[in-house]
């Protein structure tokens, strides 16, 4: 293996930074402390995390998801783009060779997230109340990820284009810390204590038959 | 776009200095653990939760999209508490608390919100909005800004006991004269509506609307109890008011006073259970939000009345005749009862009982629409065109079941309802579950002389 050039070295060093910084705000956001709560349950606030991870997820929990089923499903597939960008990434970095199945599938798959994101970006800027709800971290956000995932799945194919898309990776994990992307950490108290809220109160999970 | 607040507000924010700033913004952080923080910093301005919320869905605009009010509570945290927003303001969309934004909370939060909560469970990222708004509120609380007619609310009850400074001898003569009609309906001469019956099993408590402006929904319950033969009381001395409109103004000291009358009437009369009357926002408060505000656990239980009236129906302490109610009933979910409450099939089941043909409103339960009265809207005038606009989601829901009685288990609710049902032409009739439960009620046998004996 030859020694890492400068976009590799670029790369780690994003990476360690954007690990350092979301392990900085988990422990900055868990120092602000859990509430103790004196009223008795009504329900299981296990029950109601585990329920807000998984069914209360889907488009039948859900009313804004089942009226907007093409949002939902871009957000899906641009998740699941950036995330098989990040497979495709640890793959070259590990020498797997570009022209093998599961990079070709991988690099399918960050191209529907490229896709996917530039559509939700176009949606953004198109729609006015989505606009007017936008600030440049948005903007950013979006660009950075599409761009890291349309370079993955370039890189697949072209190898010419492995330095950029590394050069992309590091720019987008210098960014994670910073803005609306540090979600990929928040994302998880967030909907953990809205699940253990309605849990405990007896909304969450919805009886067998309740859902709408 | 910064909209002014109610006059009396806008000449108090015009007066804000440095400090008080700093005084409600310490009053925020004071107010928000890590799952606050967390929701704080998770919103990715999707905007899929925006026909989530009745006010865009009456009037689509930017200032009433649910992430829209959580940016500008989010802005500030982000300017004051977070490095990115103290670095790179411009980028994350960081802004200083300062009077603008003092302008732009009150208008979200107090404006633009019941608190309702339909957008939390329509979040896709998961963030319950409602609990960040509520230390948006505490903040402004601090620095005096609580519209005054909301606040004169609480300061009734924090004088008088009750929301609507009635006195002692005028609660006390209508509870009598409720007795009186409630022997002439039964034709029992020993029916009863008890004051101050020290160890009975339930304090009852109602809300002061209905000795004001609804006596036969409070004469409705006692005729419940009655033929369920319970053993209950009402309190002549402040705790027989349910209502809690501290809950609204999020100054959580105040909510505390309010609460203490009920837990010092539950410890006069020493009784076994508080039952809370027909009143969404009451129940959340006292059952759910009263022993946090006390800083601990009550030495007592807190139930519905609902979960009184669905026991007796199930256990057969009461009979009824649904054709007694020959009318479709639809149901109003008060979200304080339901969404945030977790009381959601109770009224159900003794209205599939009690009526005739129950319809259920598209969507209801969790997912039901607020019907705009919540959160403290009704006691804030500056709002009511905003709040009458956003009922229209409810009037519609309404007027597609058809059905010509709206029942609704809240007295808030219920005044919200009679403005839409006036407002929207819907020509229904709105009623509590215990007026539609009473009128379905075929009387049993009872002791010699028509005494009620205590289960």
């Amino acid at each position: 293996m030859s020694a890492p050039g400068l976009p590799e070295l670029a790369l780690g060093a994003a990476a360690a930074w954007a690990l350092l910084a979301l392990a900085l705000l988990a422990l900055r956001t868990r120092a602000w402390g859990r509430r103790t709560l004196h009223a008795p349950p009504a329900g299981d606030a296990a029950a109601g995390a585990r329920y807000a991870f998984t069914k209360g997820m889907l488009p039948q929990a859900k009313e804004s998801v089942r009226t907007h089923l093409l949002s939902y499903a871009a957000g899906v597939v641009f998740h699941t783009g950036v995330f098989a960008a990040f497979g495709l990434l640890a793959a070259s970095l590990a020498g797997v060779a570009p022209g093998s199945a599961p990079v070709r599938i991988g690099g399918a798959v960050a191209v529907a997230g490229a896709l996917a994101g530039l559509g939700l970006l176009g949606k953004r800027v198109a729609s006015p109340v989505l606009r007017g709800l936008s600030s440049p971290d948005d903007y950013v956000a979006n660009l950075l990820t599409t761009s890291f995932a349309t370079l993955a799945a370039v890189a697949t194919f072209l190898p010419a284009a492995r330095e950029a898309w590394l050069v992309a990776g590091a720019a987008l994990l210098l960014y994670v810390p910073v803005g609306k992307i540090r979600h990929c950490l928040l994302f998880f108290p967030a909907r953990y204590e809205l699940g253990r809220f309605l849990g405990r109160r007896g909304t969450f999970p919805p009886a067998a038959g309740r859902e709408a | 776009m910064t909209v002014p607040a109610p006059a009396a507000l806008e000449s108090r924010i015009a007066a804000l200095t440095d400090a008080d700033l700093a005084r409600g913004f310490d009053a925020f952080r004071s107010k928000l653990s890590a799952a606050e923080v967390s929701y704080l910093g998770a919103c990715v301005r999707c905007g899929l939760c925006a026909e989530s919320c009745h006010y865009f869905k009456a009037s689509p605009e930017l200032e009433n999209v649910p992430a829209r009010k959580l940016d500008h509570v989010a802005a500030a945290f982000r300017r004051h508490a977070t490095t990115a927003g103290r670095l790179l303001p411009g980028l994350v969309g960081a802004r200083s608390f300062d009077r603008e934004m003092v302008r732009a909370w009150v208008d979200a939060v107090f404006g633009r919100c019941s608190l309702c909560g339909r957008c939390s469970i329509n979040c896709t990222v998961g963030i319950a909005l409602p609990r960040v708004f509520r230390a948006a509120r505490a903040a402004l609380a601090s620095m005096g800004l609580v519209p005054d007619d909301l606040q004169a609310t609480v300061d009734n009850s924090l004088a008088h006991g009750n929301n609507m400074a009635i006195t002692k001898a005028d609660w006390v003569e209508t509870v009598q004269w409720l007795e009186e009609e409630l022997q002439a309906e039964t034709g029992d001469p020993e029916a009863r509506i008890p004051l101050d019956k020290k160890g009975a099993k339930y304090l009852f408590t109602v809300n002061p609307r209905e000795p004001k402006f609804f006596p036969l929904s409070l004469q409705a319950s006692a005729k419940v109890f009655w033929a369920a033969k319970e053993d209950w009381t009402l309190s002549s001395d402040p705790g027989w008011d349910l209502t809690n409109y501290g809950l609204f103004s999020c100054n959580d000291e105040q909510a505390g006073a309010i609460t203490r009358n009920l837990v010092d009437a539950m410890e006069r009369l020493e009784c076994e259970t508080l039952v809370i009357g027909e009143c969404g926002h009451g129940y959340g408060a006292a059952r759910w939000e009263g022993p946090e505000w006390l800083r601990g656990s009550y030495p007592f239980p807190v139930r519905s009345v609902l979960e009184l009236m669905d026991e007796y129906l199930a256990t057969g302490r009461i009979a009824v005749d649904p054709s007694r109610n020959p009318k479709a009933v639809t149901l109003h979910d008060p979200c304080n009862l339901v969404r945030h409450g977790g009381v959601r099939e109770p009224q159900r089941r003794v209205l599939r009982r009690a009526a005739s043909t129950f319809v259920e409103m598209a969507p209801h339960g969790e997912e039901s629409f607020c019907c705009g009265g919540g959160g403290g809207q009704l006691a804030m005038a500056a709002y009511k065109d905003r709040r009458i606009a956003s009922g229209g989601v409810k009037a519609k829901q309404i007027r597609e079941t058809g059905a010509p009685v709206v029942v609704a288990p809240c007295h808030n609710c219920i005044d919200q309802l009679m403005e839409l049902n006036k407002e929207y032409k819907l020509g229904v009739q709105i009623r509590t579950v215990a007026e539609v439960l009473a009128d379905a009620i075929v009387p049993g046998p009872r002791e010699e002389g028509g005494a009620c004996p205590r289960p």
